[in-house]
């Protein structure tokens, strides 16, 4: 109960500061730059393909979820805030009529679409070893924002794959937001860079004539000429601060 | 009265090097209906685009010379005023399904909510509307029910029922099979003889020459021709450059050099064709 | 898993007629008390949901639901923290070097009750309004008309998009591609199953935008609504005996607590 109490004044916090930036993005107008028609348009569809492909996926029983790569799509070439709707409209939507238990993870989904605008803001999108990084601050992202909401509605153990992990962390004595996280940091990076690059892979397969209708479609101008050893390297690191991660979070914790 | 005036324009979409259309002088009268020929890439869908206001206001890039309709001027307008002058429908009639409505009848009342008729007129406008293009029977169908020929009549009565001063047709049924083409060329003759003012991306060459009262023939961003459809139809030029001649003609204009053609002029129809063949 | 058409079914019940805004108030006079006052309270929601259904006359299309998506979800879910949540003293049985305890199972009870009684309601609400007129009506109260564009758009391309990944799936299959095959086979397959599915639905954007932009999408005008969503004084009673029993339930736990 100590557990669940602190992270109510988490939330709490947490969306003050959604609420401020809110706010602030209407005022300067950089909220409404980003949803033109074609951002409207775009928004189905990339809310369909999240759900077709992580339902593709599931069959596939493969071990990532790969059901964010509209939502990274619409964040990078339109912005946060449209990323962030459609991250939100997916899981509330396959929330009520495919899989219920999609429903509360709405604000990940959300903070997923709005770290691939930012992270595309700042230029990077642009090159293979690029998207892994930003793959991998989405996965923290992710983290941060799901660990809580684990906690609170599933008591640390939902309905996914993922929870089994959980389970066994916890049975060797690690508290439980220690193995949430943990668990997170586990299964998050791999997912969410794999969606990352797929969502690169689908811009790079794009028309720069047909990029440039949307908000912010210059974000995706892939700068070509990249090392296959860019990408080696970016992933090596990724694999070396998983295990850091994993080693370090437990002792930041208290586990 | 010029209803469309086109001065001097020549468009560059973005992140081209060359002008998709060049120096570009163009005036349509009021009720009168234009067929516009050339070859894929010639600069058809741009010129359409341009008369309905989406060039440069949605694709961007650098357009020169002035567009006016209506009196108003495209540069200084924005896109939603524009619509409400120039209709625009073009190939896919898939594509122009809204997504956002359930039924036909719904489907074509998007664009009234959108510019807030009030609901009485509404229904009023998308019954008549509905009537006029043959397709009351499908009020209650769900547009992705239907084949390709109704789809392309729903999205021309979705365009229609606003009331445009000026309807802008890109190839409206080129992805048809014989019967959707039959039933939107019935559609766009009816609003042709009902005095709308009409200019068609077009290469049914044989369709124009029977309803057109004239007819631009585009080549790489220019015009290269533009007069009466049996006029430029059968010119010269247009033989010299491979587009825009029916069979008709190519047959007639071979038969003449052997003598078996006596008329002065070539014919475009199959009907003009046995008829001066007869002669022989 | 796949649940394609639109939930809606077309009768004339006490539910059918009441005004969608009165319907959404209700699933969340569920769904909140069930969350956030007494955890006695979120099984007991239960009831008020299932009178919901046979008022609404929708039992059969419910149990079909209930059968196909909800039951699945939540036993599982059960299961799930029955066996692995960490909690509680009285042992009942053991699964492998996992203790399965009565509060453990509680606390998943609680969890179930949540997640069936948010589900249903939001079932009820579909399968009594058709989703034109949920979103005309919140419209005509505020919500900008692009949002209701997205919700109806997404829940027409969602069932096109998913028979065409059959079809794809289909195509694959009978071109070796093998869903229970090895690891890596599996990892190759979904490249071309993105591929096919993916492009050609982001090119249809450009059209369908400019499509919707020739109809005005884009007017600063106030819009009109083809359909009137009638809206009765019962509704507006009910709507406030809705949220009055929100404040009750929520008021009891912090008073209680």
């Amino acid at each position: 109960m100590e557990v669940i109490s602190q992270n109510a004044v988490y939330f709490a916090v947490v969306l003050v500061i959604m609420a401020l930036l809110f706010v602030w993005a209407y005022l300067t107008g950089r909220m409404q730059k980003e949803f033109s028609t074609m951002t409207w348009v775009l928004i189905p569809v990339a809310i369909a393909i999240n759900l077709t492909i992580g339902q593709i996926v599931l069959v596939l029983k493969l071990p990532v979820y790969l059901d964010s790569i509209g939502t990274v799509l619409v964040g990078v070439i339109c912005g946060p805030w449209a990323g962030a709707l459609t991250g939100a409209l997916s899981n509330i939507i396959a929330g009520i009529i495919l899989a219920p238990d999609w429903f509360p993870w709405f604000p990940v989904a959300a903070v997923i679409g709005a770290t691939a605008g930012v992270m595309a803001n700042i230029g990077y999108f642009k090159t293979w070893w690029k998207v892994v990084v930003t793959g991998f601050v989405i996965a923290i992202m992710a983290t941060i924002v799901g660990t809580p909401i684990s906690i609170i509605i599933f008591g640390g153990i939902s309905a996914s794959g993922s929870s089994l992990i959980t389970a066994f962390l916890l049975e060797t004595g690690r508290s439980l937001l220690a193995s949430v996280l943990t668990t997170n940091f586990i299964s998050e990076p791999l997912d969410k860079i794999a969606t990352s690059l797929l969502a690169f892979a689908i811009i790079d397969g794009l028309s720069t004539r047909y990029l440039s209708r949307f908000p912010r479609g210059e974000n995706a101008t892939v700068e070509k000429g990249q090392k296959q050893t860019e990408l080696i390297i970016a992933l090596v690191v990724v694999v070396l601060l998983i295990l850091f991660g994993v080693y370090i979070l437990p002792s930041i914790t208290g586990g | 009265m010029a209803i469309v005036n086109l001065e001097n324009v020549t468009y560059k979409y973005p992140l081209t090097d060359s002008p998709a259309l060049q120096n570009i002088n163009l005036r349509v009268d009021e009720g009168e209906f234009v067929a516009v020929v050339g070859p894929n890439g010639a600069g058809k869908s741009t010129l359409c685009y341009t008369i309905a206001g989406f060039v440069p206001h949605f694709f961007k890039g650098e357009l020169t010379g002035t567009v006016e309709v209506a009196g108003a001027e495209s540069s200084t307008s924005s896109l939603h005023e524009w619509v409400l002058n120039v209709g625009l429908a073009f190939q896919n009639p898939f594509n122009q399904i809204s997504g956002a409505k359930y039924t036909v009848f719904e489907e074509i009342a998007f664009g009234l909510e959108n510019i807030g008729v009030p609901r009485d007129e509404m229904k009023v406008r998308v019954e008549e509307a509905m009537k006029l293009t043959g397709i009351s029977d499908l009020a209650d169908r769900s547009p992705y029910s239907l084949s390709g020929g109704q789809q392309q009549r729903v999205a021309l009565t979705s365009i229609l029922v606003m009331q445009p001063k000026v309807l802008v047709l890109d190839e409206p049924t080129s992805q048809m099979d014989p019967i959707g083409t039959r039933e939107v060329f019935g559609v766009i003759r009816t609003m042709a003889e009902r005095g709308m003012t009409v200019v068609m991306a077009e290469h049914k060459v044989e369709w124009i020459a029977n309803f057109a009262d004239r007819v631009v023939a585009l080549h790489e961003g220019r015009i290269l021709l533009d007069g009466k459809p049996r006029e430029v139809l059968t010119s010269d030029i247009l033989l010299d450059k491979g587009f825009g001649i029916s069979r008709y003609t190519s047959v007639a204009r071979k038969a003449k050099t052997r003598g078996l053609w006596t008329r002065q002029q070539l014919p475009v129809t199959l009907e003009e064709a046995a008829e001066g063949f007869q002669d022989v | 898993m796949s649940l394609n058409r639109s939930f809606f079914v077309p009768l004339d019940s006490p539910l059918h007629r009441l005004n969608p805004l009165t319907k959404l108030t209700f699933v969340f006079a569920m769904i909140l008390p069930a969350f956030l006052s007494l955890p006695a309270f979120a099984p007991g929601m239960a009831i008020p949901v299932l009178i919901a259904v046979f008022v609404g006359g929708v039992q059969r299309q419910y149990r079909g639901l209930l059968f196909k998506l909800i039951l699945p979800t939540i036993l599982f879910m059960f299961f799930m923290q029955s066996v692995f949540l960490p909690i509680g003293e009285t042992v009942i049985f053991q699964l492998g070097r996992f203790d399965v305890t009565l509060e453990a199972m509680q606390t998943a009870f609680l969890t179930v009750s949540r997640i069936f009684v948010m589900v249903s309601s939001f079932a009820i609400l579909l399968l009594t309004t058709h989703p034109g007129e949920l979103m005309s009506d919140l419209t005509r109260r505020g919500l900008p008309p692009q949002f209701a564009y997205v919700i109806i758009s997404t829940l027409q391309i969602l069932p096109q998009m998913q028979a065409k990944a059959q079809t794809i799936i289909s195509a694959q299959r009978s071109r070796g591609l093998d869903t229970e095959s090895t690891f890596l086979k599996r990892v190759g397959a979904v490249v071309p199953l993105v591929g096919p599915l993916v492009f050609g639905s982001l090119v249809e954007v450009e059209e369908r935008a400019i499509a919707i932009e020739a109809r005005g999408f884009t007017s600063t005008r106030p819009k009109t609504s083809l359909h009137n969503v009638p809206d009765t004084n019962a509704d507006k009673i009910i709507r406030w005996i809705f949220l009055a029993l929100v404040i009750l339930s929520l008021g009891g736990r912090i008073w209680l607590s």
